[in-house]
Protein backbone atom coordinates (compact mmCIF):
# COMPACT_ATOMS: atom_id res chain seq x y z
CA UNK A 1 0.00 0.00 0.00
CA UNK A 2 1.19 3.40 -1.04
CA UNK A 3 0.34 7.00 -2.62
CA UNK A 4 0.35 7.83 -5.73
CA UNK A 5 -0.74 10.66 -7.82
CA UNK A 6 -3.94 10.19 -10.13
CA UNK A 7 -5.24 12.02 -13.37
CA UNK A 8 -9.27 12.81 -13.70
CA UNK A 9 -9.32 12.09 -17.60
CA UNK A 10 -12.33 14.72 -17.83
CA UNK A 11 -10.58 17.55 -16.44
CA UNK A 12 -7.63 17.04 -18.01
CA UNK A 13 -6.66 19.88 -21.11
CA UNK A 14 -3.44 18.59 -21.76
CA UNK A 15 -1.36 21.49 -21.16
CA UNK A 16 1.67 19.28 -19.76
CA UNK A 17 2.31 21.76 -16.50
CA UNK A 18 2.83 18.48 -14.42
CA UNK A 19 5.07 16.97 -16.77
CA UNK A 20 7.41 20.03 -15.95
CA UNK A 21 6.92 19.99 -12.41
CA UNK A 22 7.24 16.04 -11.68
CA UNK A 23 11.01 15.02 -10.37
CA UNK A 24 10.08 11.36 -11.33
CA UNK A 25 11.61 10.44 -14.97
CA UNK A 26 9.13 8.58 -17.11
CA UNK A 27 6.07 8.79 -14.21
CA UNK A 28 3.74 11.28 -16.33
CA UNK A 29 3.20 10.01 -19.54
CA UNK A 30 1.63 12.56 -22.29
CA UNK A 31 -0.78 11.12 -25.04
CA UNK A 32 -0.64 13.15 -28.09
CA UNK A 33 -3.74 11.10 -29.50
CA UNK A 34 -5.68 12.36 -26.78
CA UNK A 35 -4.11 15.61 -25.46
CA UNK A 36 -4.18 14.53 -22.15
CA UNK A 37 -1.84 12.74 -19.54
CA UNK A 38 -1.46 9.85 -17.54
CA UNK A 39 0.13 9.17 -14.58
CA UNK A 40 2.07 5.19 -14.08
CA UNK A 41 1.49 4.86 -9.61
CA UNK A 42 4.69 2.81 -9.79
CA UNK A 43 7.12 5.68 -10.42
CA UNK A 44 5.37 8.18 -8.51
CA UNK A 45 6.43 9.32 -5.48
CA UNK A 46 3.22 11.17 -4.19
CA UNK A 47 5.40 14.82 -3.71
CA UNK A 48 2.31 16.97 -4.62
CA UNK A 49 4.39 19.00 -7.35
CA UNK A 50 2.01 18.24 -9.56
CA UNK A 51 -1.32 18.52 -7.49
CA UNK A 52 0.35 22.61 -7.00
CA UNK A 53 1.11 23.22 -10.72
CA UNK A 54 -2.26 21.76 -12.17
CA UNK A 55 -4.43 24.60 -13.04
CA UNK A 56 -7.26 23.05 -13.60
CA UNK A 57 -7.44 20.77 -10.36
CA UNK A 58 -7.29 17.79 -12.38
CA UNK A 59 -4.78 15.74 -10.01
CA UNK A 60 -5.53 13.73 -7.19
CA UNK A 61 -3.32 11.65 -4.27
CA UNK A 62 -4.66 8.65 -3.89
CA UNK A 63 -4.02 5.19 -2.00
CA UNK A 64 -2.85 2.48 -4.20
CA UNK A 65 -3.64 -1.06 -2.66
CA UNK B 1 29.13 7.38 -31.26
CA UNK B 2 26.98 5.33 -33.61
CA UNK B 3 22.85 5.64 -32.99
CA UNK B 4 23.20 2.08 -33.75
CA UNK B 5 25.22 0.68 -30.97
CA UNK B 6 22.24 0.49 -28.68
CA UNK B 7 20.05 -1.32 -31.16
CA UNK B 8 19.08 -5.05 -29.84
CA UNK B 9 20.67 -7.75 -31.76
CA UNK B 10 18.20 -9.97 -33.48
CA UNK B 11 16.95 -12.61 -32.08
CA UNK B 12 17.55 -11.17 -28.29
CA UNK B 13 14.50 -8.29 -28.32
CA UNK B 14 12.74 -11.11 -25.99
CA UNK B 15 14.85 -11.12 -23.41
CA UNK B 16 15.57 -7.53 -23.10
CA UNK B 17 14.30 -5.72 -20.32
CA UNK B 18 11.05 -3.53 -21.24
CA UNK B 19 12.59 -0.55 -19.93
CA UNK B 20 15.62 -1.25 -22.64
CA UNK B 21 13.36 -1.92 -25.46
CA UNK B 22 11.48 1.39 -24.65
CA UNK B 23 14.62 3.45 -25.02
CA UNK B 24 15.86 1.90 -28.14
CA UNK B 25 12.12 2.05 -29.65
CA UNK B 26 11.28 5.90 -27.96
CA UNK B 27 14.06 6.97 -26.83
CA UNK B 28 15.74 10.67 -27.71
CA UNK B 29 19.60 9.38 -28.54
CA UNK B 30 19.71 11.46 -32.38
CA UNK B 31 16.19 13.00 -32.45
CA UNK B 32 16.97 16.16 -31.05
CA UNK B 33 14.37 16.56 -28.86
CA UNK B 34 14.18 19.42 -26.09
CA UNK B 35 12.43 20.34 -22.79
CA UNK B 36 9.23 21.14 -24.62
CA UNK B 37 8.38 17.51 -25.65
CA UNK B 38 9.05 16.21 -22.32
CA UNK B 39 6.38 13.34 -21.66
CA UNK B 40 5.95 12.03 -25.23
CA UNK B 41 9.03 10.40 -25.47
CA UNK B 42 11.18 7.69 -23.29
CA UNK B 43 13.73 9.73 -20.82
CA UNK B 44 17.21 9.19 -20.64
CA UNK B 45 17.20 8.87 -16.72
CA UNK B 46 15.14 6.03 -15.03
CA UNK B 47 13.85 5.35 -11.76
CA UNK B 48 16.61 7.14 -9.18
CA UNK B 49 16.51 6.85 -5.24
CA UNK B 50 16.25 10.56 -4.53
CA UNK B 51 13.54 11.94 -2.46
CA UNK B 52 10.36 13.11 -2.98
CA UNK B 53 10.09 16.19 -4.29
CA UNK B 54 13.47 16.68 -4.88
CA UNK B 55 14.73 20.00 -7.19
CA UNK B 56 18.37 18.11 -8.01
CA UNK B 57 15.98 15.27 -9.89
CA UNK B 58 13.82 17.87 -11.85
CA UNK B 59 16.85 19.48 -12.70
CA UNK B 60 18.75 16.14 -14.31
CA UNK B 61 15.33 15.76 -16.22
CA UNK B 62 15.14 19.28 -17.96
CA UNK B 63 19.44 18.76 -18.28
CA UNK B 64 19.46 15.17 -20.33
CA UNK B 65 16.19 16.51 -22.47
CA UNK B 66 18.42 19.67 -23.87
CA UNK B 67 21.44 17.99 -24.41
CA UNK B 68 22.52 18.52 -27.89
CA UNK B 69 23.94 15.31 -28.33
CA UNK B 70 23.20 12.88 -25.63
CA UNK B 71 24.50 9.81 -27.66
CA UNK B 72 28.41 11.92 -27.96
CA UNK B 73 28.48 13.29 -24.25
CA UNK B 74 30.40 11.93 -21.49
CA UNK B 75 28.63 12.96 -18.22
CA UNK B 76 31.64 13.39 -15.26
CA UNK B 77 29.68 12.89 -11.72
CA UNK B 78 31.35 12.92 -8.32
CA UNK B 79 29.69 12.45 -4.90
CA UNK B 80 26.87 13.64 -3.67
CA UNK B 81 22.98 13.02 -3.95
CA UNK B 82 23.55 13.13 -7.90
CA UNK B 83 25.72 10.59 -8.15
CA UNK B 84 22.59 8.30 -6.99
CA UNK B 85 20.69 9.67 -10.01
CA UNK B 86 23.48 8.98 -12.62
CA UNK B 87 24.21 5.60 -11.99
CA UNK B 88 20.65 5.25 -13.69
CA UNK B 89 21.11 7.76 -16.96
CA UNK B 90 21.70 6.03 -19.95
CA UNK B 91 24.43 8.10 -21.24
CA UNK B 92 28.29 7.38 -20.88
CA UNK B 93 28.89 8.77 -17.03
CA UNK B 94 32.12 8.30 -14.79
CA UNK B 95 32.21 8.65 -10.53
CA UNK B 96 35.39 10.11 -9.93
CA UNK B 97 36.49 10.75 -6.15
CA UNK B 98 35.27 13.27 -4.38
CA UNK B 99 36.13 16.78 -5.77
CA UNK B 100 38.15 15.56 -8.34
CA UNK B 101 35.74 15.92 -11.42
CA UNK B 102 36.91 18.77 -13.27
CA UNK B 103 40.48 16.88 -13.66
CA UNK B 104 39.27 14.13 -14.64
CA UNK B 105 36.84 15.84 -17.22
CA UNK B 106 40.01 17.47 -17.93
CA UNK B 107 41.99 13.87 -19.18
CA UNK B 108 38.46 12.84 -20.74
CA UNK B 109 37.73 15.32 -23.11
CA UNK B 110 41.90 15.87 -24.23
CA UNK B 111 41.56 12.24 -24.64
CA UNK B 112 38.15 12.34 -26.84
CA UNK B 113 39.99 14.76 -28.84
CA UNK B 114 42.79 12.51 -29.96
CA UNK B 115 40.95 9.39 -30.19
CA UNK B 116 38.21 11.15 -32.33
CA UNK B 117 39.63 14.00 -34.50
CA UNK B 118 36.50 14.06 -36.69
CA UNK B 119 33.85 13.93 -34.04
CA UNK B 120 32.67 16.12 -31.41
CA UNK B 121 32.42 15.00 -28.10
CA UNK B 122 30.85 16.80 -24.98
CA UNK B 123 31.86 16.54 -22.01
CA UNK B 124 29.47 17.87 -18.95
CA UNK B 125 30.57 18.45 -15.06
CA UNK B 126 27.46 17.60 -13.21
CA UNK B 127 28.18 17.56 -9.05
CA UNK B 128 26.95 18.61 -6.47
CA UNK B 129 27.77 22.16 -4.39
CA UNK B 130 30.29 20.41 -2.27
CA UNK B 131 31.82 18.72 -5.07
CA UNK B 132 32.47 21.90 -7.19
CA UNK B 133 32.19 24.69 -4.51
CA UNK B 134 34.02 23.16 -1.49
CA UNK B 135 36.30 20.11 -2.22
CA UNK B 136 36.49 20.05 -5.54
CA UNK B 137 37.15 24.25 -5.78
CA UNK B 138 40.92 23.60 -6.53
CA UNK B 139 40.19 21.39 -9.54
CA UNK B 140 37.42 23.50 -11.04
CA UNK B 141 39.32 26.58 -10.26
CA UNK B 142 42.19 25.25 -12.15
CA UNK B 143 40.06 24.05 -15.32
CA UNK B 144 38.82 26.94 -15.67
CA UNK B 145 41.88 29.16 -15.04
CA UNK B 146 43.73 26.91 -17.91
CA UNK B 147 40.43 27.17 -20.40
CA UNK B 148 39.46 23.62 -20.73
CA UNK B 149 36.14 23.77 -23.32
CA UNK B 150 33.60 21.60 -21.04
CA UNK B 151 30.94 22.35 -19.42
CA UNK B 152 30.35 22.29 -15.58
CA UNK B 153 27.02 22.06 -14.01
CA UNK B 154 26.23 22.81 -9.85
CA UNK B 155 23.26 21.56 -8.34
CA UNK B 156 23.17 23.69 -5.55
CA UNK B 157 21.22 22.55 -3.02
CA UNK B 158 22.71 24.41 -0.22
CA UNK B 159 23.62 21.73 1.71
CA UNK B 160 25.87 18.47 1.75
CA UNK B 161 22.24 16.70 1.93
CA UNK B 162 23.28 13.31 1.03
CA UNK B 163 25.07 12.68 4.97
CA UNK B 164 22.50 13.93 6.98
CA UNK B 165 22.24 18.42 6.59
CA UNK B 166 25.98 19.82 7.04
CA UNK B 167 26.28 23.43 5.77
CA UNK B 168 28.23 23.56 2.83
CA UNK B 169 29.88 27.02 1.45
CA UNK B 170 27.06 27.69 -0.83
CA UNK B 171 24.74 27.56 2.38
CA UNK B 172 23.40 31.19 2.59
CA UNK B 173 24.62 32.99 6.10
CA UNK B 174 22.71 32.41 9.54
CA UNK B 175 21.03 28.57 7.72
CA UNK B 176 20.54 26.15 10.50
CA UNK B 177 20.94 22.66 9.37
CA UNK B 178 20.72 19.37 11.21
CA UNK B 179 24.80 19.25 11.75
CA UNK B 180 25.05 22.90 11.60
CA UNK B 181 22.79 24.16 15.03
CA UNK B 182 24.20 27.05 15.58
CA UNK B 183 23.58 28.82 12.23
CA UNK B 184 26.39 29.55 9.45
CA UNK B 185 28.92 32.00 10.22
CA UNK B 186 30.36 33.46 6.66
CA UNK B 187 28.41 34.07 3.35
CA UNK B 188 27.46 32.07 0.77
CA UNK B 189 30.56 31.44 -1.42
CA UNK B 190 29.87 33.90 -4.79
CA UNK B 191 30.81 31.04 -7.24
CA UNK B 192 29.26 32.25 -10.42
CA UNK B 193 31.19 35.73 -9.82
CA UNK B 194 34.26 33.56 -9.22
CA UNK B 195 33.82 31.59 -12.59
CA UNK B 196 33.06 34.50 -14.71
CA UNK B 197 37.22 36.08 -13.23
CA UNK B 198 38.43 32.82 -13.48
CA UNK B 199 37.83 32.85 -17.26
CA UNK B 200 34.48 31.17 -17.86
CA UNK B 201 33.25 32.10 -21.38
CA UNK B 202 30.09 32.15 -20.00
CA UNK B 203 28.56 31.54 -16.80
CA UNK B 204 24.91 31.65 -16.07
CA UNK B 205 22.49 30.89 -12.51
CA UNK B 206 18.83 29.44 -12.69
CA UNK B 207 16.38 27.37 -11.01
CA UNK B 208 14.32 24.64 -12.43
CA UNK B 209 11.15 26.81 -12.00
CA UNK B 210 11.24 27.84 -15.77
CA UNK B 211 12.25 24.20 -17.48
CA UNK B 212 12.45 26.39 -21.35
CA UNK B 213 14.93 28.80 -20.05
CA UNK B 214 16.99 26.39 -18.24
CA UNK B 215 17.20 24.40 -21.23
CA UNK B 216 18.35 26.94 -23.31
CA UNK B 217 21.18 27.94 -21.21
CA UNK B 218 22.51 24.52 -21.05
CA UNK B 219 22.55 24.28 -24.64
CA UNK B 220 23.74 27.78 -24.94
CA UNK B 221 26.34 26.53 -22.43
CA UNK B 222 27.69 23.36 -24.54
CA UNK B 223 27.52 24.49 -27.61
CA UNK B 224 30.08 27.43 -26.55
CA UNK B 225 32.49 24.88 -24.54
CA UNK B 226 32.86 23.26 -27.82
CA UNK B 227 33.59 26.48 -29.48
CA UNK B 228 35.68 28.81 -27.04
CA UNK B 229 36.22 27.38 -23.64
CA UNK B 230 34.96 26.47 -20.23
CA UNK B 231 31.52 27.59 -19.45
CA UNK B 232 29.48 27.39 -15.92
CA UNK B 233 26.15 26.94 -14.83
CA UNK B 234 24.80 26.84 -11.26
CA UNK B 235 21.30 25.90 -10.40
CA UNK B 236 19.25 26.28 -7.35
CA UNK B 237 17.76 22.72 -6.05
CA UNK B 238 15.51 23.18 -3.45
CA UNK B 239 15.61 20.07 -0.76
CA UNK B 240 12.71 19.26 1.63
CA UNK B 241 14.42 16.92 3.39
CA UNK B 242 16.74 19.01 4.83
CA UNK B 243 15.60 22.44 4.53
CA UNK B 244 11.89 21.02 5.92
CA UNK B 245 9.74 22.12 3.75
CA UNK B 246 7.01 19.87 2.19
CA UNK B 247 8.06 18.52 -1.07
CA UNK B 248 5.08 19.61 -2.95
CA UNK B 249 6.58 23.32 -1.96
CA UNK B 250 10.11 22.73 -4.04
CA UNK B 251 8.86 24.94 -7.24
CA UNK B 252 7.79 27.36 -5.12
CA UNK B 253 10.51 27.84 -2.45
CA UNK B 254 12.28 28.69 -5.95
CA UNK B 255 10.15 31.25 -7.65
CA UNK B 256 10.21 32.31 -4.17
CA UNK B 257 14.22 32.90 -3.42
CA UNK B 258 14.26 34.19 -7.52
CA UNK B 259 11.55 37.01 -6.71
CA UNK B 260 13.21 38.01 -3.33
CA UNK B 261 16.48 38.24 -4.85
CA UNK B 262 18.46 35.86 -2.72
CA UNK B 263 18.85 33.85 -5.87
CA UNK B 264 18.56 35.94 -8.93
CA UNK B 265 18.95 33.91 -12.23
CA UNK B 266 21.61 35.84 -13.69
CA UNK B 267 23.81 35.04 -17.28
CA UNK B 268 27.78 36.71 -18.00
CA UNK B 269 28.87 36.34 -21.56
CA UNK B 270 32.11 36.99 -23.01
CA UNK B 271 31.90 39.19 -25.98
CA UNK B 272 33.00 36.30 -27.69
CA UNK B 273 30.36 34.07 -26.24
CA UNK B 274 27.86 37.17 -27.24
CA UNK B 275 28.94 37.24 -30.39
CA UNK B 276 28.66 33.35 -31.15
CA UNK B 277 25.27 33.33 -29.56
CA UNK B 278 23.94 35.76 -31.33
CA UNK B 279 25.54 34.34 -34.77
CA UNK B 280 24.09 31.18 -33.70
CA UNK B 281 20.50 32.58 -33.00
CA UNK B 282 20.58 34.61 -36.57
CA UNK B 283 21.48 31.35 -38.23
CA UNK B 284 18.40 29.29 -36.50
CA UNK B 285 15.83 32.46 -37.10
CA UNK B 286 16.91 32.15 -41.36
CA UNK B 287 16.37 28.48 -41.46
CA UNK B 288 13.61 28.71 -38.98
Amino acid sequence: MYFAAEVEQEKCKGCKLCIFSCPEPNAIIFKPAKKKVSIDPKRCKACGLCLEACKFLAVTITQVK
Amino acid sequence: MSVDIIKISPGFEEIMPEDYRDLVNNGSYGKGFSVSELGTFKELIEEHPLCAGCGLALSLRFILASLPDPEDTVIVGTTGCNSLAEAQVAIHNIHSIFGNQNAVATGLKRALEIRFPGRTKDVVVMAGDGGVGDIGLGTTMHSWLRGEKFTTIMFDNEAYANTGGQESGMSCEGTVLNMAPTGKKFPKIPLPEIARDAGCVYTAVVTPSNPKRLGKMVRQAILIARELGPSYIQIYCPCPTNYKFKPSESIKRAKEKEKDGSYPVREYFSPKAKEFVERLEKRVNETG
